[in-house]
């Protein structure tokens, strides 16, 4: 059988025609639909990062349940902490209203290192006017106090100058001064 | 340390930000442009041949086209390898990104494979239709579909052939410089990157291309013709050797262009590029790509270009320097791809890259890749002879 | 330390006796009385005030929404609660950073010392002792997404995985993503890396969800010193608002980039990169 001079062109350029068709129309099929909404993406991918778990809620969310830690929390030193820095993030703890886990609370020495994340005068680039820094194991000595004592035998965690402040006023008697 | 110290007072903490650790891109992206430069090197020898008509080219003609084809079936495969999810690379052609710089690859790679296995077609057509005759079974099949079952072989149809070939090869041309330039531009186009972000970047990867692919053919040509006891035509190969030679030049002036520029703007990042190349780069670059494997070639290519010398010298030589010249271009890659990544975005120091053996996109992953390209032009090679006078016509 | 000790007592007795009293039933009711802060006691996480005022009990309207995140870096003092709230909230991979904080150090000769070891998530516990030199300066600087306003990784996206919302975020599309890597390459600012889990990129993200419910970025919300800041610019009375309207001066970082970020900082000194 003899084919014609250009049947095989023919069939190249019939091929290279139905390939482009296929191509164009699976191209328009797979494109998801909600491409292009805005731009050069698909819109729905916006909502979808919005509906992400919420891990972390505020200090309103831990404190509406934990009155005691509110009373004492939201009137000292410590009120612009994050609850959930300290003991873990809420969603680990509370689902739909109810108690899912027990989130930690620091002790000993870990408390300490927690402490001296944000008070360790020693490095340098914490201004005073942002936040008070003391320097270890002098503050100890200075207050005659025992080098193996936590930060939370003299302050509580929650409102560090309670203590203090209270020391102070029962028996008139001012630390730094006497100093 | 100690070297980068000396060199820049800037670089003294070698910060590196915590995300940059990484090498991202890592040895995967170094074969992708090695390869995709093979095929164009390959591709430009052929079209000297078919579009230019460089006569003398006609023994390898057809060797570079099936080489071409060989390495770019496997281009993209160092590509998904590298992807963190290859299953979704369809995504790049359904909705590639206007402003992307690396969206048109998918398009353009289809098209050059697609204007690549045309002309291959049409080249061998004749002999296709001969075997096709001959043959029986499954072998018919193929034979059949690759002559798209056509057996006209007559004067009118061959000459319309000839005109579709040239028509064809001269679009494969800008084609190929797109498909290679545009791997230069992926880098070039990086602003957050000062070593790459320079507009001679897609300039030194097509010359460099240039060079690895007519190196690879003249390596390519000498081994299976000295292993095959055939005759190497020594017109053909001078022609290549010249030709590779100026490639060359301009490859590496563009090259040390890039460097020299950089070291004496001094502007902006300059410290930063300058403590790499001195740093954590000094010996891939400085020792190997720029003086074992540029200028040793240089003057490998200057004596064999220059002087009356004896065949068997004039072989050794131009196989040798072949030889170096593609890994000059795999060690160019090196030090662009990774090496570019070295340097943090901090400006203030450099992370280290480790190979491994048996990741992804490690050691053996990539022997596999190199090695794949081989496998299929050996089975190209049953189907069509790379060598002119063993197609029986 | 005997008052300290009785006092102790004091508050214990104080808090024994309160419980007993609440779960005797006794002030059970007037609890809610007592502390105004808790007046409610929120069913869900919803109930509890907005963080973003501007925003509660409105329609979200994504094409008019407009926010500024701004960093004052004279305020950040490095304990780098924003970088372990932000790894617990995204559940970040071990080696990977979303956001992190850089200690600079600066000598007399100009020579600028920056380290971030595990990016700032185990905060600054000691000076640097690997360096010998009188420190002129020394600050922190916390890092994040510059959410810029020409963003190049959304420019180098191949297929439109990451993209600008019309609110202003540059977010991910996880579902599309083919991890290709060349939006890392791109950002100047080295805020993305390859998710080791998902093999998609990642970023920070403003923690849009969060703000889409009226709620601060994880980072904004725990920083004890307010050295980040993140609001509405819709909203006058924001504090983003009056800051940018205000006589302070407000950098952004690579500014030579052209990415035209929509992260601010305050008080950032030349070396910042």
């Amino acid at each position: 059988m003899q084919s014609g001079n250009y049947s095989h062109l023919i069939r190249i350029i019939l091929g290279i025609i139905v390939f482009a068709v296929f191509g164009f129309i699976g191209k328009k099929l797979l494109t998801p639909e909600s491409f292009g909404v805005y731009g050069h993406f698909r819109a729905d991918a916006i909502e979808e990062e919005a509906a992400r778990e919420i891990r972390h809620w505020t200090n309103a969310s831990c404190l509406s349940c934990h009155a005691y830690e509110a009373k004492i929390h939201l009137k000292g030193r410590h009120k612009t902490i994050s609850c959930e820095f300290c003991h873990g993030p809420y969603a680990d703890h509370v689902k739909d209203g109810k108690k899912t886990g027990t989130l930690p609370v620091k002790k000993g020495e870990d408390m300490k290192i927690l402490c001296m994340r944000c008070h360790n005068k020693a490095i340098q680039a914490r201004p005073g006017e942002v936040i008070k820094t003391v320097v270890m194991p002098d503050h100890l000595t200075s207050q005659k106090v025992k080098e193996t004592h936590n930060c939370s035998q003299c302050h509580h965690v929650h409102a560090p100058l309670m203590y203090i402040e209270k020391a102070r006023k029962i028996t008139g008697f001012d630390a730094k001064e006497a100093l | 340390m100690d070297a980068i110290q000396h060199i820049s007072p800037y670089l003294i903490s070698n910060y590196v930000f915590p995300n940059d650790i990484h090498v991202h891109w890592s040895m995967m992206i170094v074969l992708y442009p090695y390869i995709t430069g093979l095929v164009d090197g390959a591709f430009i020898v052929a079209a000297l041949y078919y579009v230019f008509g460089v006569e003398k080219l006609k023994p390898v003609a057809r060797f570079s086209l099936i080489f071409a084809l060989a390495f770019l079936c496997c281009a993209t495969l160092p590509l998904l390898l590298h992807l963190g999810r290859p299953e979704r690379n369809l995504n790049m052609m359904i909705t590639p990104s206007p402003h992307s710089a690396m969206a048109g690859f998918g398009y353009i790679y289809g098209i050059s494979m697609g204007v690549l296995v045309l002309i291959i077609l049409f080249i061998y057509r004749p002999f296709l239709v001969e075997q096709r005759l001959k043959s029986k079974g499954v072998m018919e099949i193929l034979y059949r579909l690759l002559t798209f079952d056509s057996t006209n072989v007559s004067e009118k149809s061959l000459n319309m052939d000839k005109k579709i070939i040239k028509f064809l090869v001269a679009i494969g041309i800008p084609i190929a410089c797109v498909l290679h330039g545009y791997v230069g531009f992926i880098f070039g186009g990086v602003k957050a990157n000062p070593t790459w972000s320079t507009p001679l970047m897609p300039v030194i990867f097509l010359f460099s291309a240039c060079v690895s692919g007519m190196s690879a053919i003249i390596f390519a040509y000498i081994i299976t013709k000295t292993f095959t006891k055939q005759k190497i035509d020594m017109d053909c190969l001078k022609i290549l050797v010249n030709t590779l030679a100026g490639f060359f030049i301009l490859a590496f002036c563009f090259e040390m262009l890039e460097v020299f520029s950089h070291t004496y703007l001094r502007s902006g990042y300059h410290h930063m590029v300058e403590g790499l190349l001195n740093g954590p780069l000094r010996d891939s670059f400085w020792k190997y790509q720029v003086l074992y494997f540029s200028v040793v070639p240089l003057f490998l290519l200057g004596f064999i270009c220059l002087l009356p010398i004896k065949q068997w010298l004039y072989k050794f030589t131009a196989f040798i320097t072949s030889f170096l010249l593609l890994l000059q271009v795999l060690f160019m890659r090196w030090n662009v791809i990774i090496g570019g990544q070295l340097m943090s975005k901090s400006a203030r120091g450099y992370t280290e890259f480790h190979p491994e053996w048996f990741d992804k996109e490690g050691i053996v992953a990539v022997i596999i890749v190199m090695a794949i390209p081989f496998i299929i032009l050996f089975v190209l090679g049953r189907i069509f002879p790379f060598w002119e006078k063993d197609s029986v016509n | 330390m005997d008052n300290k000790i009785s006092m102790d007592n004091k508050i214990s007795d104080d808090r024994r006796s309160f419980i007993k009293k609440v779960l005797n039933g006794t002030i059970g009711g007037s609890l809610l009385l007592v502390f105004s802060a808790g007046a409610e006691i929120f069913k869900s996480p919803e109930d509890i005030p907005a963080q973003i005022p501007s925003l509660k009990n409105k329609e979200y309207e994504i094409t008019k929404a407009h926010f500024a995140f701004i960093v004052d870096i004279t305020k950040c003092i490095g304990c780098g609660s924003c970088c372990v709230a932000d790894k617990r909230e995204y559940n970040v991979a071990d080696g990977y950073y979303r956001t992190w904080v850089e200690r600079y150090l600066k000598d007399y000769d100009d020579n600028v010392y920056v380290d971030s070891p595990k990016g700032g998530l185990e905060g600054y516990q000691s000076p640097r002792e690997d360096i010998d030199v009188k420190v002129r300066d020394t600050f922190f600087v916390p890092k994040l997404c510059n959410m810029c306003k020409e963003p190049p990784c959304v420019q180098v996206c191949p297929i439109g995985a990451t993209f600008q919302t019309p609110d202003g975020f540059v977010l991910v599309d996880h579902k599309r993503c083919v991890g290709c890597g060349y939006c890392i390459q791109a950002c100047p600012y080295s805020v993305r890396f390859l998710n080791p889990v998902t093999k998609t990129a990642e970023k920070c993200s403003w923690c849009y969800h969060r703000v889409r419910k009226g709620l601060q970025p994880a980072c904004v919300s725990v920083c004890p010193t307010g050295a980040r800041k993140f609001g509405d610019l819709n909203d006058e009375n924001s504090e983003v608002s009056k800051i940018l309207k205000g006589p302070g001066v407000i950098t952004v970082l690579k500014r030579e980039m052209g990415t035209f970020p929509g992260l601010y900082y305050i008080g950032a000194r030349r070396e910042v990169i």
